[in-house]
């Protein structure tokens, strides 16, 4: 079963800033009420990187992350499927996923993950 | 406001240094300052440490406390200073505001870090916990990987090329050669690391497109500083007093993602233009200047953003050598980060160290700017969320 994307942004009310993480005052006009929204369809991706010195936690010889924007403008860091960084491009399209992004004390930490589209 | 001039300085030779503790490494420094300061017994009212991981990394806290008592400066007023990679810059900044408003006459501000001691994979968890908690740190982002996403960008938009940013590890490597306080006096060829069939194996890949020697060391080290009122100095100190004509700070948003221009380093240009404003000078009066090259990236990005070069110019600059000693603005003529080392919590200070032995001109030849007069620095907190920067004036004709 597929997992639902379990991120929630902050739309300023005031001036529609849209916020993710959290802020307790609007980024841009201070004003401090928000709706929640979610992240809507597919995404594109601003910027990636494959790491090859990874930190305490991860066993895998290198990851791939990246940050996306979705159709909806929230913007968010994932993890990116691929077998290959040249399989990427600033601004192509990926589909998001919610799934394991690494393991913590035996459990499951769920976040962000992206696979290009097509 | 008191004008704060810089009477002592101290540093250690960073790199591995197994056999000192951070308390060693941190009164090392601190006696050096205080012996180049000439103070003999004079009361030190307050000490200010930068330093950025000692309660992860030694399981230590209240390191100011433990200084004050090694080095029999009780009852100085202790505090540590926590800002990142940008502790070092900050400490030194409460130092300043603490003279400056008559408060206390005689300061010491020290910046350590010993950060060899743990694994590499401990090492890089321990800079990544400056990330995010929740919409960063849990995907296994690295400060590298932040500098890689930057870099990628960076390059789309301005025209950065990997030659520009070898320009900068070959000129650090080449000074860091020269400085005896650097981590790693190597200096570099560009085929070793670039253009031969060795160099995949050399340079391997660290966070795309950065490579390994795009990367500063992990490193142990400290460095201090003596502040005292500038009128007070004329009449103490052993050498010329350098003046602290400026200083600035500046944040960003915490993560990459919520900035509107993830290539704009905000806080760099604020934190910059608040340091010139207050020395009231600009960017072209800079004889010397010492930027956060945590990256290579980030000299160049820093030199556009600071105003030594216009946006999109950097690279090509430093690839022109007009970044060398004796070219249009030498910098990171210590090697920078990326060859002096960068214990997160020393490099601050480090950088105002450098600067102050600049502007006594009392550097060796191959790496003295002559007659420099004005100096600059960059403390790089974060990711670019938490800058410093400071203008030093030689007050010598």
């Amino acid at each position: 079963m597929k997992n639902e994307i379990a991120i929630t942004a902050f739309q300023c009310k005031k001036c529609g800033r849209i916020h993710y993480p959290f802020h307790d005052r609007c980024l841009e006009c201070k004003k401090s009420e928000f709706e929640k929204i979610k992240p809507q369809g597919n995404a594109k991706l601003l910027t990636y990187t494959a790491i090859y010195n990874l930190p305490w936690g991860f066993e895998q010889r290198f990851l791939i992350i990246g940050i996306a924007e979705f159709e909806n403008k929230i913007k968010a860091m994932g993890q990116i499927k691929v077998d290959s960084i040249d399989d990427l491009k600033l601004g192509m399209k990926v589909r998001p996923s919610w799934e394991s992004v690494r393991v913590q004390a035996g459990e499951d930490v769920f976040g962000l993950k992206f696979e290009p589209i097509g | 406001m008191r004008d704060v001039a810089i009477i002592g300085v101290g540093m250690i030779p960073f790199g591995r240094r197994d056999e000192d503790s951070l308390l060693d490494m941190l009164a090392y420094a601190s006696l050096k300052a205080l012996d180049d300061a000439g103070m003999g017994d004079k009361t030190v009212n307050a000490v200010y440490v930068g330093n950025m991981g000692a309660g992860i990394i030694q399981h230590q806290t209240s390191i100011a406390s433990s200084l004050v008592d090694r080095l029999s400066l009780l009852p100085a007023a202790a505090d540590v200073v926590e800002n990142g990679p940008a502790s070092g810059g900050s400490a030194v900044k409460n130092g300043l505001l603490a003279v400056a408003s008559g408060y206390y006459d005689y300061v010491l501000v020290a910046g350590g870090e010993k950060m060899r001691e743990i694994t590499g994979w401990r090492a890089t968890d321990f800079v990544a916990t400056m990330t995010h908690p929740e919409v960063e740190y849990p995907y296994g982002i690295t400060l590298p990987g932040m500098a890689g996403m930057f870099t990628q960008l960076y390059m789309e938009k301005y025209g950065v090329t990997r030659e520009h940013l070898l320009a900068v590890t070959l000129k650090n490597h080449e000074m860091g050669a020269l400085n005896p306080y650097a981590h790693v006096e190597m200096l570099l060829d560009r085929g070793g690391i670039f253009d031969s069939p060795h160099a995949v194996v050399n340079n391997p890949v660290a966070a795309t497109p950065l490579h390994l020697y795009d990367l500063c060391p992990v490193s142990d080290g400290a460095a201090a500083v003596i502040l005292c009122p500038l009128e007070m100095a004329t009449k103490l100190q052993k050498k010329p007093p350098v003046l602290i004509a400026g200083f600035g700070q500046a944040t960003d948003t915490h993560t990459l993602q919520e900035r509107d221009d993830p290539t704009d380093l905000k806080a760099v240009t604020l934190a910059a233009q608040q340091a010139f404003d207050m020395a009231k000078l600009k960017p072209k009066d800079i004889d010397v200047a010492e930027l956060h090259d945590a990256f290579t990236i980030l000299e160049i990005a820093e030199s556009e953003h600071i105003g030594f070069f216009k946006k999109g110019e950097g690279g090509k600059a430093a690839a022109a050598g007009k970044t060398r000693l004796g070219g249009q603005i030498p910098i990171n003529v210590s090697g920078g980060l990326k060859s002096r080392g960068h214990p997160v919590g020393a490099t601050g200070v480090a950088q105002l160290v450098e600067i102050t032995f600049q502007l006594r001109h009392e550097l060796p030849k191959d790496r003295q700017v002559k007659g420099a007069k004005h100096g600059f620095t960059i403390n790089f907190g974060g990711f670019g969320n938490n800058v410093v920067s400071f203008v030093l004036k030689r007050t010598e004709p």
